[in-house]
């Protein structure tokens, strides 16, 4: 029973480090790395079960479901908690060197457990009230890391971070306490069920639109999404690389696609609704980011403009379309951390986050700015890097809907990236070098190797749409085609 | 391994092979002549340089829409990276470069979706696509992306940019050959294979053209740097393959390709003629310039080559291929349509001026570079002829140019054009054996004319005078540079050319200023402020309140 651990081991680590790493300097470095790499052995071999349909059903306490929490791995947790456990692995790998400019490291690798604990428990929760816990868990371990640099700026940010979380999960448990009123469970597949037997009704659309509100602010969703160019840039850039990485879309994305299809049920009203917002996403975050000249803001904003990307793929509804979307869903994961701890690296030589303060990077820190034109050009959409194959899907599954408004959209969001990315290519690492950092050398070792291997990934994960690859993506989208069949799916396993 | 085996992925046909041939007599010629030239990040440019080799031999051969877009893309991703390696503003003009370039692409892949949607495969020899409003926004797409990539109006802004910025090797590979056989090909396959064509199609591919020649032609004559004039011209000749391929006819279709490859040959080689001049000198200023005929006999015949056959002086190739587009033109009056003999009309007429202004902006450039007075504001090195792997590939393309002009019939059109373009047949002939006699002979007789009164010379040299001061003849030379000064001081002409170089019609630039307008708006409603972000999430609900709960 590998489930448990998925929430153990960072729990575990959080706990042990904020006990023990007062004691030696390295010990949290050690305990993070260890627990980061466990899971993601851990999410590598739960492929095994996603690869032949299995569902797997913990019963936490031995109680059965109705009654007790349960813990559910089907094929879509099993792909989210992939890209999440592997974007935590390099993000904590890279934070051994780049956390050492601040004071208090076994903090940060406590937060960042704690972090990881309430990300990894929304993803193979299976009842909702319990995926509230580990969301407000997961959130209010983010509000301490994006303050923790603690000057003026990273407070703000944290402050208005923490007061427009706050608002969404107040409403996100009022959704939830009403559902329960209504339902009488709090188990995700027996409330899908009960649903489905009581029909629509006037309560549960009111139900959708908090869960709406509250899901899609924590999503970065427009016009949810202002907390965000002020949360994401304030953070260590590690905690930025996760942040966007795969904060908001496990936080955001997994549980609206896991609440709409598997419990509430889906429906053209919701679907044309995700579309719209996406579609909003995308563009304003895009035209946005073009006017920064902060570089992890202006990362900020394309992770708006990305998660529309996503959730317009899923609002499509069809199966390529939602494929489409888990696929931007896990490319975007990786080359947006890659940005991150690209900007991190530039911040931590140069100790500026300006584009204009930067320029000619690429003579002195190649393997940066090597990494970060990969990174850029996958976020482009520029073949052969996988973000050229995911938004290419996306559009092809736009116009396979009927819906080329959408495409066009999505088409122009895209010109408008490459314009932004090429903007911080020409500033930050391509012309004359700055006269300034004539003597700045390349990052250390650590840092480089695991921006290196994110760029490569940046490469292979396009092998994912190949055939030989493409069952792993299948078998996450059959989970949310399944609808409210996932009752049964969950129900039929513990037999 | 025989393609054959390839079959569904690749396909050699009529129309790519010979597109695939000049491919890989570009990339030798480019990179004999790099061998001397190129000095820095060798490892690199060589990468770049064999890597844009591999991918447009790939994707002119592909027979898959979507391995197309994929070797196209990494094609704008090489043409970045390489002119990153050039010097002083480099880096904004490949940002400009790339912004065009891969936002076609994506433009592309919308046509290529659409294209999927309605046909259901990606399989190029499979689809045949009849009229019909979303076939024809699919063939736009994919038209803006070809037009992105040789340069096409209003698509054409990188190319003067990226000639005075990227080294010149990339410049005579890239944006003047590479990329008008790519762009030019993908234009030529969608409009004869994929689609249907109609009318409207045709008309807007004509006026597209005429437009382009006139109007890039006008920008060229006024340049000041030799690198920045040929790139306009870069971008003036693909108006002749646009409209060629507009008319719709076999012949006007054949002439456009036939003006593709011959530009090809002829622009690349005028690049690396400039390329040995700045090697030589240090500029390719006009105005610094002057005199070099004398120590660059070799380059200077090159270049007078090249500039007569894009000229479309016979007895070269650029008149033939020009010749064959006029034909198709003329043809076209036929028509049983009012409208597309009016545009045929209006467009022969621009074709003709703008063939006109080439040699006219010509002359001048091979005047202010070759002839006229030694300049001594030139920064000279050397005194003597460039390296052999500098002169030798432009010379190649010069011969080259003028053997497909001469036995036009014979060579370039028997093998190359004719079997991709069926039932090619002229309107008149032009026996190009005998009239290349004709012009040598009148050439020599009027060489021997102006021998004749040579001999008893009549002209007596003696110094100026001005108003009574002795005027220093070597201190005044006519550089060239201002020989049509006259047309920018027009007044009309003025105008435009005063907007033009503020970029009015520059699409980059008017996109540029439109985004960051609306950016302006949103940047003032991100005020940083909480309550106001959290009256947006208040409005947020009701609106959805409102959608969800009636």
């Amino acid at each position: 029973m590998i489930l448990p651990f998925f929430v153990i081991i960072p729990l575990a680590c959080a706990f042990l480090i904020s006990l023990l790493g007062k004691l030696n300097k390295r010990i949290s470095d050690i305990f993070a790395n260890l627990g980061t790499f466990t899971l993601l052995i851990l999410s590598l071999s739960a492929i095994r079960y996603q690869l032949f349909a299995k569902v797997i059903v913990y019963r936490v306490g031995g109680w059965p479901p109705p009654i007790g929490i349960s813990m559910v791995l089907d094929g879509l947790s099993s792909f989210i908690l992939m890209s999440v456990n592997l974007v935590s692995f390099l993000v904590c790998l890279y934070s051994v060197s780049y956390m050492n400019k601040y004071t208090d490291k076994y903090r940060f690798h406590s937060l960042f457990m704690l972090m990881l604990a309430g990300m990894n428990g929304v993803i193979v929760t299976g009842d909702l009230f319990n995926l509230f816990v580990f969301l407000e868990i997961a959130s209010i371990s983010s509000y301490a890391l994006v303050a923790f640099g603690t000057e003026a700026e990273e407070l703000e940010a944290s402050f208005k971070y923490a007061i427009m979380g706050s608002v969404a999960s107040s409403f996100i448990l009022l959704g939830i306490a009403l559902l329960y009123s209504y339902t009488s469970t709090l188990n995700m597949a027996d409330m899908g069920s009960v649903l489905l037997s009581r029909g629509n009704s006037l309560l549960v659309n009111f139900i959708s639109v908090l869960f709406l509100m509250g899901f899609g602010l924590k999503a970065a969703l427009v016009p949810f999404h202002a907390w965000l160019p002020d949360a994401h840039p304030s953070a260590p850039a590690s905690i930025s690389a996760m942040l966007s990485g795969v904060l908001i879309k496990v936080l955001g994305v997994y549980a609206l696609m896991r609440i709409y299809f598997n419990i509430l049920g889906i429906n053209n009203i919701i679907l044309s609704i995700f579309m719209f917002l996406g579609a909003a996403s995308m563009l304003v975050g895009v035209i946005l980011a073009l006017g920064q000249w902060d570089f992890k803001r202006l990362l900020a904003y394309h992770s708006i403009s990305q998660i529309g990307y996503i959730i317009l793929g899923i609002g499509l509804g069809s199966p390529l379309g939602i494929l489409a979307g888990l696929f931007h869903l896990f490319n975007h994961s990786i080359f947006k951390s890659l940005l991150f701890l690209n900007s991190g690296a530039v911040a931590y030589r140069l100790g500026t986050r300006d584009l204009q303060d930067m320029g000619g990077l690429k003579e002195r820190m190649p393997t940066t700015a090597n990494t970060n034109l990969v990174a850029s050009l996958s976020i482009a959409g520029i073949p052969p890097f996988n973000g050229f194959f995911s938004k290419f899907l996306i559009i092809v599954a736009c116009i396979q809907s009927r819906q080329i408004i959408y495409g066009i959209c999505a088409v122009i969001a895209s010109i408008l990236t490459l314009a932004s990315f090429m903007k911080v290519q020409k500033y930050a690492f391509f012309g004359k070098l700055n006269k300034k950092w004539q003597d700045i050398k390349e990052v250390p070792g650590i840092m480089q190797l695991s921006m290196v291997v994110l760029a490569v990934l940046c490469l292979v994960s396009a092998l994912l749409i190949t055939p030989l690859f493409k069952p792993y993506l299948e078998s996450a989208v059959n989970v949310l085609l399944l609808g409210r069949g996932y009752n049964k799916a969950v129900f039929g396993a513990l037999k | 391994m025989k393609l054959v085996s390839l079959y569904p992925y690749f396909k050699l046909d009529n129309l790519n092979s010979f597109i695939v041939l000049a491919i890989g007599l570009f990339s030798v010629l480019t990179l004999v002549y790099s061998l001397k030239f190129i000095k820095r990040h060798l490892f690199q440019y060589y990468t770049y340089i064999i890597l844009t080799a591999l991918a447009a031999g790939a994707a002119v051969l592909t027979n898959n829409l979507l391995l197309l877009s994929v070797f196209w893309g990494v094609l704008g991703l090489t043409l970045y990276l390489l002119v990153n390696l050039g010097e002083n503003d480099a880096s904004s003009v490949a940002k400009k470069t790339f912004i065009i370039v891969g936002g076609s692409d994506v433009l592309m892949l919308l046509g290529i979706g659409i294209i999927y949607y309605l046909t259901g495969t990606f399989q190029m020899d499979r689809i045949t696509l009849h009229h019909s409003p979303l076939s024809s926004l699919a063939y736009l797409l994919i038209a803006i992306a070809g037009f992105a990539k040789a340069g096409a109006m209003p698509f054409h802004s990188w190319i003067p940019d990226y000639a005075q910025s990227a080294p010149v090797p990339v410049v005579a590979y890239l944006p003047a050959s590479l990329d008008k056989l790519l762009g030019i090909y993908l234009l030529a396959r969608i409009s004869l294979d994929l689609f249907v064509m109609n009318n409207i199609m045709n008309i807007f591919l004509m006026l597209t053209g005429a437009f382009t020649i006139i109007a890039a032609v006008m920008m060229a004559i006024i340049q000041h740097n030799m690198k920045r004039l040929l790139g306009y011209h870069a971008v003036s000749q693909v108006g002749y393959m646009v409209l060629g391929i507009g008319t719709g006819n076999p012949l006007g279709i054949a002439g456009g390709i036939f003006h593709m490859l011959n530009h090809a040959i002829y622009k690349s080689g005028l690049f690396l003629t400039a390329g040995n001049v700045e090697i030589n000198t240090q500029t390719t200023d006009l105005d610094k310039l002057g005199g070099l005929a004398r120590i660059m006999p070799v380059t200077y015949i090159s270049c007078l080559i090249a500039s007569l056959a894009i000229s479309g002086v016979p007895p070269f190739n650029g008149f033939f291929s020009k010749w064959m587009v006029y034909q198709g033109l003329i043809e076209q009056l036929h028509n049983t349509q009012y409208l597309i003999r009016t545009t045929s009309i209006l467009c022969l007429v621009a074709a003709m001026f703008g063939s006109a202004l080439t040699l006219a902006s010509f002359m001048k450039l091979i005047h202010a570079t070759f002839l006229s007075q030694r300049n001594n504001a030139m920064g000279q090195k050397r005194n003597n002829e460039v390296s052999w792997t500098m002169w030798f590939p432009p010379l190649i393309l010069a011969i080259i140019c003028a053997i497909f002009g001469i036995f036009a019939n014979e060579i370039p059109l028997k093998y190359f054009i004719f079997p991709a373009v069926k039932q090619v047949s002229f309107l008149g002939t032009w026996g190009s054996g005998l009239s290349t006699f004709l012009i040598i002979a009148g050439l020599i007789f009027g060489l021997f004319v102006f021998r004749l009164k040579a001999l008893t010379p009549v002209f007596r040299q003696d110094s100026a005078f001005t108003g009574g001061e002795v005027f220093d003849l070597p201190q005044t030379t006519v550089s060239g540079t201002e020989f049509y000064q006259t047309i920018k001081e027009f007044r009309l002409l003025q105008r435009i050319y005063k907007k033009a170089e503020e970029g009015l019609f520059d699409i980059y630039t008017l996109g540029k200023k439109i985004v960051f307008s609306i950016s302006r708006i949103f940047q003032f409603l991100h005020n940083g402020i909480l309550p106001t972000y959290l009256v947006w999430c208040l409005l947020g609900m009701l609106g959805l309140f409102f959608v969800m709960v009636r």
